[in-house]
């Protein structure tokens, strides 16, 4: 999946040309989104936001070394997710509603304990778990507009979207079988004159 | 652009299966290559996985797994129903550079491509050699589908090539 080693899967967006002095806004902007790990202590199960691309604890952007010579922006997007699969769950809150059964000399737990010490276990648990770490590279052409994110997952692309968005205030489009025409130097009536073609029949045999 | 915008992507669906099938009819028409203005002639081999759809609503689709899947017979077939390559393997050989890739024909997008080895793994300047290739693969693949979308809205030159795929598909040579 990633650009730093092994095969290669991406999706492409455009993005438009950035303002004059756009290094230091940039990195401004990236660290106000920047990623914040998850207190285990607290409800959360996902946190996202961006991190350098080759340090995935580290969320500083320098503007002088923004831009690498070739002209791209390279960074990651780390989404951690703290959350305790439902199997591990119920194994726990049964051991502990045994146990606490057991001390009190009871049959069951009444249904307001059970969801007392769900939340009880759950805290616990958070507290004893690390959470899973994704890193996304993304390969950002400042010249051309033309920004890959490394990840073929549509709710990974659907958050960096809306993320990416928010950080840099400014609209991220897919790249697809119409708008890369347009990328590759088509003109626009070339392109809207697509409208006019139908689907092709290549078989003889009628379904 | 039509990026997110679906109804878009959908209506021009077709050219993306339309321009897998005919890199699959040029290829074996020149025998494997295809002529880009950019970088010559690029081979072109369909490898170990085709998969094929009809258009529309309510998808048929057939997937074919061998050593040279556009040789089946099973592909030949699904031609013959009115299937068109929805996603291929592709092997591409421009020059001294040797690429693979997994190609989706309604989104054009790259997956699981495998990039030419020419830096070592600790080499400084590896991530601007990498970011280099990808930009050669994307750049041409995109002037092959560029080529094929400009043939494909020339009539004039799109008819004869309409019918030898038509000639083709029915168990003709390309």
């Amino acid at each position: 999946m990633a650009l730093a080693s092994g095969t290669v899967s991406y999706l492409r967006f455009y993005v438009a040309a950035p303002p004059e002095g756009f290094e230091r806004v940039y990195a401004d902007q990236l660290g106000a989104s920047r990623f914040n790990e998850i207190d285990p202590r607290s409800e959360v199960e996902k946190s996202s936001g961006w991190v350098q691309f080759d340090d995935a604890f580290a969320a500083d952007f320098d503007p002088g070394t923004l831009i690498t010579p070739s002209g791209y922006l390279l960074f990651r997007l780390r989404i951690d997710t703290l959350k305790i699969p439902a199997g591990t769950m119920k194994a726990y809150v049964d051991q502990e509603a045994q146990k606490l059964c057991k001390t009190q000399n009871r049959e069951k737990l009444a249904r307001k304990e059970l969801d007392q010490l769900k939340l009880e276990v759950k805290k616990q648990l958070r507290i004893r778990s690390l959470p899973k770490l994704q890193l996304i590279e993304i390969a950002w052409n400042i010249p051309t507009g033309e920004l890959r994110l490394f990840s073929a997952s549509k709710t990974v692309a659907g958050g960096f979207v809306e993320l990416f968005e928010k950080t840099f205030q400014t609209q991220l489009q897919a790249v697809g079988l119409r708008s890369v025409l347009w990328l590759r130097g088509m003109s626009e009536g070339e392109v809207d004159s697509l409208s006019l073609l139908e689907p092709e029949r290549f078989h003889l045999i009628p379904r | 652009m039509e990026g997110g915008n679906d109804k878009s992507a959908e209506r021009f669906a077709f050219l993306g299966r339309e321009f897998l099938t005919w890199l699959w009819f040029e290829a074996e028409r020149t025998g494997g290559g295809i002529d880009t203005l950019s970088f010559g002639r690029v081979g072109v081999e369909f490898g170990q996985r085709l998969s094929l759809e009809t258009g529309g609503n309510v998808k048929e689709g057939s997937t074919v797994q061998a050593d040279a899947p556009s040789q089946a017979e099973e592909a030949r077939t699904a031609l013959r129903t009115g299937k068109k390559v929805a996603r291929a393997r592709l092997l591409l050989d421009a020059g001294e550079r040797q690429y693979q890739v997994n190609l989706d024909a309604e989104s054009l997008t790259i997956a699981g491509a495998k990039l030419p080895t020419m830096l070592g793994p600790k080499d400084a300047s590896l991530l601007d050699e990498r970011l280099r290739l990808v930009d050669e693969l994307e750049a041409i693949l995109d002037e092959m589908y560029v080529g094929f979308v400009k043939l494909r809205m020339d009539e004039a030159n799109w008819g004869p090539v309409r019918e030898a795929m038509r000639a083709w598909v029915a168990g003709g040579g390309a």
